[in-house]
This record gives structure tokens, C-alpha cells and sequence, in this order.
């Protein structure tokens, strides 16, 4: 017996002062009450009954006083917290990590698998030893504790209550090096995983996960049968606006029967909430069917595609039913053409029947237009360049002087391109690689700028900021140049003019959950106030410009900064909106104008992986197969206090019983 | 128009009187006119009044005949004897004379705990009984008693003789220890006419209630006992430790009241009650235990009819 609490000299001193206390109180009289009688000999007759059990009566009196010490010892002995030694030797240290990922929402199991994994782990929590200890984590795209290692089961009970169900991928790697660096350094160490076991493997950029030979891992499956895992899922949404006939957009998707039958699905397709396409569909299992849908048109700003099963058929996880896309608001790009003729250009710009040209002299720029503060979304000099840059983004053919954002140096002799960046978005379905130029100048990038083509004399397409605006600069004059006779001329402009407004034609379609998003986005408090689906509002920090947030929910979101004032960067010309690298999403974004006041975005799940929701019924790590949880049995605590108090209350019960019944009286 | 009023002859409104002095009232006070204290024995009497005696005299009722003496009156001889029989025998008749009634009240402590109940009941029974004495023309005298004798009212005739009565009773306050033995003893040694002695006590007699009555039977009076009882006092709201100390004796006792000691009181209480009656009815002395919650009209007319002490 090992006394956890107060050590044992305090207590006998805790007892040794109560237990005076007590006695002296006894020993103590009080004044009795008195009271008049008319004829005491009445009374006397029964005190000499009384008189002759007087020594029963002394001993029911030492008897109660017995009762009152025995209360105290008891009490006393609680406050020493005594546990057996054995027990105390062997309290565990558990990570119980609640798997919280998309397959967890299925409903194979009743309520949901999750809800299934709560209450398992809720019957481990009463089964707690009074030396054990837990902490409880929430397992999705990120790791969560919900409290600190903690032998308190209500306070564990209210973390494990505090779980909610994501609709991202669970990042079992970091979990579970999480796990191994929490109960690093403790005795008995244990790692339960909770979980439908569609967690992949324990490897993530630092390699294998490894857990270590003292640490026990076990593994609690939570499903049903694997014939009930049926479920069929969008794996793949993708929507693109057409680069030249941005009016109309096309819609891929994908959808997957990863369920052990065949399965016959109706499958919707929503633009602005409006049914666009109605499809039935039979998969067989395993089968993934994708889906195209060209040349769509009548939406312009959401794209929605749901799944729902037919009679007959059954899907467990309507997680992966919905899938959300945004596409970018369509509005008119006004154009200021500054020339003193150009039918190429001219030409060129009416391909596009959203841009709203407008050509002027260089002489009535500087003259009218510039005076007047004109707004224009995009301005393109065409070998005039003027003293001071515009109020807007620009595109320079031929810069010269002193009002060039770039600095243009000698002249160069039949230039070409012979080094392109063919990942910028001006550059884009465009092959500049044979065009001949006759003369042209070099041009000198600044910091920060983006040298897009350059020939072996020097840069001659060079693309940048200044003072918040875009801008492209190309060293020739198109006309001493086959530029204008060629497809990439026209695509060079309107992909120049989309790069500014941000109306990216190839990826307009979401970020995926579980991945850190990273959304542009104007703030000046440091964050931003952000919509997200379901209702609801928070804050998410702003970091250089764009508002970064772990999605773990599909659906449209909403972003503005935080002071209502500000507006998304994506409504400002030239900013994008970008997952982080590697996931292969794009964004979508408001193009809007610098007057609109948000930003929306949508996310999705689509991942193949967490809509295969077969449960596994065994976890290997590392090579190491995790063990089954035992050792938890509900209403056996190993902390002796609460049957000494219980003994406590008991003792004074009979106490209470024994003194109103007068028999220790 | 009230006792009082047609004792004293006046005339006008009943005025009912209230609080201590309200022994009883004019309804009451016309009920017992026709009421009379019975004794089972007859004592000689001093004067001539309603109740019959051993002697033979001057009454109505014809009682015997005995030879003429010398110096009898004329006027008793049965002349019709004497012309039938030749022989002068003197008719003699049933005298009737009045009977020494004493009505003694226990003015102890402990007839006036708990507000002195007990002792306003005996007072209003004295004062009934001795209006029943003074209507028929007994000689009714009242005593008050502890230890000893306390007060005494002379032997009084005639119902405007019931306001002494009432002053007398109305001076009367509890206060001292109860001995029957020695008070009677007293009262016995004050008395030498026997009579018809109303005993009115709660009979809280530490040296025992039995040795007074005795006193009264040896002493050739015909005892009668109202035992004056308040039913409260079986049932003494108590609890818990309390010092018990006697309202007469000072004794005191340190009681632990519980339930179960209240229950046993009572039932001592009860016992003590069936005591006093026992011995009564083995002694042939007429008892009426007079509780303070019976009403008293109830108890005048109807317990102590029932009882055959009036009639």
C-alpha cells in the first residue's frame, strides 16, 4: 500500500487533532435545557429503568464516539490517497487517437462510425485504472489533444464529447508522431488507435513512422461488416471555363463504386442551384467511371455534383456525395489601347467580347485621359511610353524613356526567344520559340521580376509589379516582328489581360480538405473574417498577403478581411489564389472589381482513398501489428479514496440512522 | 336576572362575569339550584334544614312512637293511641338538619402549572359544590391546603353566602408543596363536626396520596375526591437532554427524552391515574376525576350525576 496523497506522519497529525476534537466534544456537556415538571415522581420510575441499562447506555455512548473516530480515521485515510503498490507500479499512460477523418462519417455502424468510436472509447475511460492516465486526441487532417494527459474521466469524457467528424483524409503519419513523442519517457506507454483502419500507411516526408518496442499499440476497429462498406463516391470535380468563349465551361468528374456491389446512382449536376444535368448511373464494384460534360453554359457562379442512391442501391458515406465548385465571376475588362495605330493589336483584342477597348494617341493620353484619372483595368502602351506609369496594370510594347518600368538597354539584332518560362500564365498555349524579331532592345529585370522570354543577347519579355499593378513588357515592336501573324500573338495579349484581372481559365475549380490553404487576400489587421459552410464565422491569420486555413469541411467558403472593409486580394486585379504546392487543386475566385468586398472559394473531399471505406480489421505499423485493447473494465477504479469515502458516508448514515432511531442516544 | 341579583334582590340586566372570577354563570348558577351534595352517611347536624338526620324531632316526616316522660310536650301526644290502646305514647318525627360540607382545594405548585388550569377547575368545582351546600342550606366550608392549611373559610349558611365564597377562592394562588397527610391532619384537628369532605387535588402527593384520604376516613368524614387532571401533562413536549426539575419539590433529573421515554411516561401517567382510582373504589371513597378539558357544565351536571354525588 502506497499513500499517493498526504504522506502518512500528516495524516496521523490530520487525525491525531480531529480525533481530540471529537473526543472532547464528548466529554464536553452542554447545558442541558431545563424544564419545569409538576410531579417528578412520575419521572422517576422510568429513570430507574433508565438507571439500570445506564451502562448499556455508557456503552452505546462510547460506541458512538467509536463511530465518530472511525468517520475520521476513514476520512483521514482518504486524504492519503492509498493505492496498492501494485497498482501504482502498473497505471498506464494511454494517446487514444479518435480517428475524425470523412470515412469516419459513414453509417455502417449506428449512429456513425464515429459515434460508434465515442462510445468505445468511452467504455475505456470508465474502465480507467486510478493510476491511469489518457489523453485524448482528434485524428484528421491535423492532430488535435483535447485536454492534457489527464486520469479526471469527466474531463475525458468532455474532450472525447468535443470530436466532430471532418470531411478530410486523416494524416495518420503525424498522429502517430505525435502519439510516440507524448508518451515518450513515460511507464507503461500506450497508443490506442481508434479508427475504421482506411488510415494508409505510416510514412510521411521523413519516412517511416516508428513506434517504439516499450510503447504498446493497439487498435480498436470501429465498422461494420466489410459487405455493409458499400459506397459509391465523386473522386474527381473539376470545372474550366473555355480560354476564348469564357461564357461556356466544361465539367469533369469522376465518380467511384468502392463498395463490394454494383451500385446504381442518380447523379445531379447544379449550376447557380439549378439542375444542368441528370445522369443514372450502374458501377460495378471497384468500377471508376468519369464523366465529361463539354461546352456547358447558364451557370455563373456555382457548380455543385451530387450522387444519391437508387432504390436497391445503398451509399454509407454522404460525405463524398457533394462535391462544390466556383467559377470566376464574368464581368468586362476595360481596355485602354494607347497607339498611334496598331491594326494587329486592335485586331487581337477583339477575340475577346469581354474586354471593353478603347484606343487612344499618345498625345490625347497625356493630354486628356491621364489628367482625368480614368480608371482602366488594363492599359497596353504600344511604343509609347508614358512619364509616369498608370493608376492600373499595363502591358508596354517597345517601352522606351524614362517612364519604362523596365530599364531598356542597347539594341539587339535580330533577337529571338530562346529561353521562355513556360510555366507563367502569359506565355500559356503559345509557341513563341520560332517567332523572328528584326530588331528590338534588351531588357533589364528588376528585382522581383519574371524574365518570361529572353534571347541570348538579353531578356525581351519580362513580366512584374509595380506599386501594387502588373505589368508586361515586351522589348520589339510587334511589327518588326511575324509575332502578329502567328495564334500565340492574340493568346499572349488575353492571357497578359487575364493574368492581370485574375481570370485564370484553367483552374477554377477548388481546394481540396485536409490541405493548408493559403488564399490572398487584402487585410491590414493581420487576419481575416472567414464564412465557412454550414454557417459560422472565424478568424484566420493572414500570413504575406494571403489568409492561410486548414479546410477540413467541403463546401463554399467565403473570405473577407477581418474589418468588413477590406476586400479579398482575389478581387484584385492580379492576385491569385493558390492551394499549397503539390496538391494539384486550383482556385476559384471572385473576379470582381476593386470595389467588391469578398472572396469566395469552394472545397472539396474528393479523395479515392477515404471514399473506400471498407474497414480494416487489423493496423500494421512499421511491420508491427498493433494488439487489441483489453484491460478496461467499467466500474473498477483502483483509487481506494472513494471507497474510504463511500465507507465515510455509510458510517455516518448508520450514525444518522442509529441517533433519530435513539439508539445511540 | 341572575343569581347574585335575586340573592342580593336586586334587580336588572345578568352581567357575566369573566377571567378568573367567571366560576360560573347564571344558567349554570339556576341548573344547580336544583341540585344537592349526597353523603352515604348522616351526620348529626347543628340546625334545622333539608337533610334528614338520626335524630328525631320536630319534622314532618312521622318517625316513631316511645312513651310519654314527663316534661315532653303535650302537643306530640297520639291521642289516637291513647283512645285506642290506653296508652300515652309520644309521636316522635324525623328531624331534618342541615350537613357540615367541607370543600378543600389543593393550592399547591403544581395546581398551578401549565397556567394553573387545574387550579381554576377546582375552584370553579369548590364554588359549584359549595353554591349546592349553601342552596340547601348546608353549612359549607372551604380550606385551602399545601403542606398544610392555608386558608380557611368558616362554616356559612344560605346561598348569599356564596360571594365569601368566591372572594375566598378567588385569593387563592398556587404556592407550595404538596402533603396531604399533614394538611388533612391540620384540617381534621380544625373540624371537629364530620361531614361531607370534597377533596379537590391533582393528588401530586410525593409522600402519597393515600395517607390524606386516610386521615379523612380515620377521622369518621365522608371523603369524596375530585382528582383534578389535565391530560396535557401525559404528554410533556419534550426532546432531546433536558434537566427536569420538580415545579414543588425543586428535585431535578437529567432526562434524555425520547420517543420512547415519552411513550413510557405516559403510560406511567396513566397507571398513577388508575392508582388513585383503584384505591378509591377499594376504600369506598366516592372519586370523579374532573379533566381540565372537559367542559365544566359537563361535569357538574352530568360526570358528577352519573357519579351519585349530586342529585
Amino acid at each position: 500500500m502506497i499513500l499517493a496523497g498526504l504522506p502518512f506522519a500528516t495524516l496521523l497529525a490530520i487525525f491525531g487533532a480531529a480525533a481530540a476534537f471529537a473526543t472532547a466534544l464528548y466529554i464536553l456537556k452542554l447545558r442541558r435545557r431545563t424544564v419545569a415538571v409538576p410531579f417528578s415522581k412520575l419521572w422517576e420510575k422510568i429513570l430507574r429503568d433508565k438507571e439500570a441499562t445506564s451502562l448499556f447506555s455508557r456503552l452505546k455512548r462510547l460506541l458512538s464516539l467509536l463511530v465518530q473516530l472511525a468517520l475520521l480515521a476513514l476520512l483521514a485515510f482518504a486524504l492519503g490517497d492509498p493505492r496498492a503498490a501494485a497498482t501504482l507500479i502498473k497505471g498506464r499512460n494511454l494517446v487514444v487517437l479518435v480517428d475524425a477523418s470523412a470515412s469516419m462519417q459513414a453509417t455502417d455502424v449506428s449512429p456513425t462510425r464515429l459515434g460508434a468510436a465515442k462510445e468505445e472509447v468511452k467504455k475505456v475511460i470508465r474502465g480507467l485504472g486510478g493510476s491511469d492516465r489518457m489523453l485524448v486526441a482528434q485524428m484528421d487532417a491535423a492532430i488535435t489533444p483535447l485536454g492534457p494527459m489527464s486520469g479526471d474521466t469527466s474531463e475525458l469524457e468532455r474532450a472525447l464529447d468535443s470530436i466532430k467528424a471532418t470531411d478530410a483524409r486523416a494524416d495518420f503519419p503525424r498522429a502517430l508522431r505525435f502519439a510516440t513523442d507524448s508518451v515518450r519517457g513515460l511507464e507503461n506507454a500506450e497508443i490506442v488507435v481508434v479508427s475504421d483502419g482506411r488510415l494508409g500507411d505510416a510514412i510521411d516526408a521523413s519516412g517511416k513512422v516508428h513506434v517504439p518496442d516499450e510503447v504498446k499499440l493497439t487498435y480498436l476497429p470501429i465498422g461494420g461488416t466489410p459487405q455493409e462498406a458499400r459506397n459509391v463516391g465523386i473522386t474527381a470535380f473539376s470545372v474550366r471555363r473555355y480560354p476564348l468563349d469564357k461564357s461556356r465551361y466544361e465539367v469533369m468528374l469522376e465518380v467511384t463504386n468502392t463498395g463490394p456491389e454494383q451500385e446504381d446512382i442518380e447523379l445531379s449536376l447544379l449550376g447557380d442551384n439549378n439542375l444542368v444535368d441528370l445522369t443514372k448511373l450502374r458501377l460495378k464494384p471497384g468500377e471508376r467511371l468519369p464523366r465529361f460534360y463539354p461546352n456547358l453554359s447558364g451557370a455563373s457562379r456555382t457548380l455543385e455534383a451530387k450522387i444519391a442512391p437508387l432504390p436497391g442501391s445503398k451509399d454509407s458515406l454522404p460525405a463524398d456525395d457533394h462535391a462544390y465548385a466556383l467559377l470566376p465571376e464574368r464581368r468586362r475588362a476595360k481596355v485602354l489601347v494607347v497607339s498611334p495605330g496598331n491594326t494587329y493589336l486592335e485586331a487581337a483584342l477583339l477575340l475577346d467580347e469581354y474586354l471593353d477597348v478603347q484606343v487612344a494617341s499618345p498625345k490625347e493620353y497625356v493630354e486628356k485621359i491621364a489628367p482625368s484619372g480614368a480608371k482602366h483595368d488594363v492599359v497596353i502602351f504600344d511604343g509609347a511610353t508614358p512619364a509616369q506609369a498608370p493608376r492600373g496594370h499595363a502591358i508596354y510594347l517597345d517601352p522606351r524613356g524614362p517612364g519604362s518600368p523596365v530599364k531598356v538597354e542597347g539594341e539587339l539584332k535580330q533577337p529571338g526567344f530562346d529561353r521562355i518560362e513556360r510555366k507563367h500564365p502569359i506565355v500559356r498555349w503559345t509557341a513563341l520559340d520560332d517567332v523572328n524579331v528584326s530588331r528590338g532592345h534588351k531588357l533589364v529585370a528588376e528585382s522581383g521580376d519574371k524574365v518570361v522570354g529572353a534571347s541570348d543577347q538579353g531578356p525581351i519579355l519580362i513580366a512584374g509589379q509595380r506599386g501594387g499593378f502588373k505589368f508586361v513588357a515586351m522589348g520589339f515592336d510587334t511589327r518588326d516582328s511575324d509575332l502578329p501573324l502567328r495564334v500565340a500573338w492574340p493568346l499572349l495579349l488575353l492571357n497578359s489581360i487575364n493574368w492581370f484581372t485574375d481570370e485564370d481559365s484553367q483552374y477554377i475549380s477548388s481546394f481540396r480538405t485536409g490541405d493548408v490553404w493559403r488564399v490572398p487576400v487584402v487585410s491590414n489587421s493581420g487576419q481575416a473574417r472567414l464564412k465557412i459552410p454550414g454557417g459560422g464565422e472565424l478568424f484566420v491569420p493572414v500570413h504575406e498577403g494571403r489568409a492561410v486555413y486548414l479546410g477540413e469541411r467541403a463546401g463554399f467558403y467565403e473570405l473577407s478581411g477581418a474589418d468588413g472593409s477590406d476586400t479579398a486580394a482575389s478581387a484584385v486585379p492580379g492576385s491569385a489564389v493558390s492551394a499549397v504546392p503539390g496538391t494539384g487543386s486550383g482556385t476559384g475566385t471572385s473576379g470582381a472589381g476593386p470595389s467588391a468586398t469578398s472572396g469566395a472559394f469552394a472545397a472539396n473531399l474528393l479523395d479515392a482513398e477515404e471514399s473506400s471505406i471498407e474497414p480494416a480489421k487489423e493496423l500494421v505499423i512499421d511491420g508491427k501489428k498493433a494488439g487489441t485493447l483489453g484491460g478496461f473494465q467499467i466500474g473498477v477504479r483502483r483509487e481506494l479514496w472513494i471507497y474510504l469515502l463511500l465507507a465515510a458516508i455509510l458510517l455516518t448514515l448508520i450514525e444518522w440512522i442509529t441517533y433519530h432511531r435513539r439508539i445511540t442516544v | 336576572m341572575g343569581f347574585l341579583d335575586s340573592v342580593l334582590g336586586r334587580n336588572g340586566p345578568v352581567v357575566t362575569r369573566k377571567g378568573d372570577d367567571d366560576l360560573f354563570d347564571d344558567d349554570f348558577q339556576r341548573k344547580l339550584d336544583y341540585l344537592a351534595l349526597v353523603s352515604k352517611r348522616v351526620f348529626a347536624g347543628r340546625m334545622r334544614a333539608e337533610r334528614r338526620t338520626k335524630k328525631t324531632g320536630a319534622g314532618v316526616e312521622f318517625a316513631d312512637h316511645r312513651e310519654y316522660q314527663p316534661g315532653d310536650d303535650f302537643r306530640y301526644l297520639d291521642w289516637n293511641v291513647y283512645q285506642r290502646f290506653d296508652r300515652l305514647l309520644l309521636r316522635l318525627f324525623e328531624e331534618e338538619e342541615d350537613l357540615a360540607i367541607y370543600l378543600i382545594v389543593d393550592a399547591s405548585t403544581s395546581m398551578g402549572f401549565a397556567d394553573a388550569a387545574k387550579l381554576r377547575y377546582a375552584k370553579r368545582v369548590a364554588a359549584a359544590l359549595a353554591y349546592v351546600g349553601l342552596a340547601n342550606l348546608d353549612r359549607v366550608s372551604l380550606s385551602s391546603t399545601t403542606d398544610k392549611v392555608m386558608g380557611r373559610m368558616p362554616q356559612t349558611r344560605g346561598k348569599a353566602r356564596i360571594f365569601k365564597v368566591f372572594r375566598f377562592l378567588k385569593e387563592l394562588k398556587p404556592d407550595g408543596q404538596t402533603n396531604l397527610e399533614d394538611a388533612l391532619k391540620s384540617f381534621v384537628a380544625q373540624n371537629k363536626k364530620r361531614g361531607l369532605v370534597v377533596l379537590a387535588s391533582d393528588l401530586y402527593d410525593p409522600h402519597g396520596f393515600e395517607r390524606g384520604i386516610n386521615v379523612l376516613r380515620y377521622n369518621k368524614f365522608d371523603p369524596f375526591v375530585v382528582h383534578v387532571v389535565d391530560k396535557q401533562e401525559a404528554k410533556p413536549k419534550l426532546a432531546g437532554d433536558v434537566l427536569l426539575y420538580d415545579c414543588e419539590t425543586g428535585d431535578e433529573r437529567e432526562v434524555t427524552v425520547t420517543a420512547k421515554v415519552l411513550e413510557r411516561f405516559e403510560h406511567a401517567y396513566q397507571e398513577y391515574l388508575e392508582e388513585i382510582e383503584r384505591f378509591c373504589s377499594s376504600k369506598q371513597v366516592p372519586y370523579i376525576q374532573a379533566d381540565v378539558s372537559v367542559p365544566f357544565d359537563d361535569l357538574i351536571l352530568r360526570v358528577f350525576r352519573r357519579g351519585g354525588f349530586l342529585r
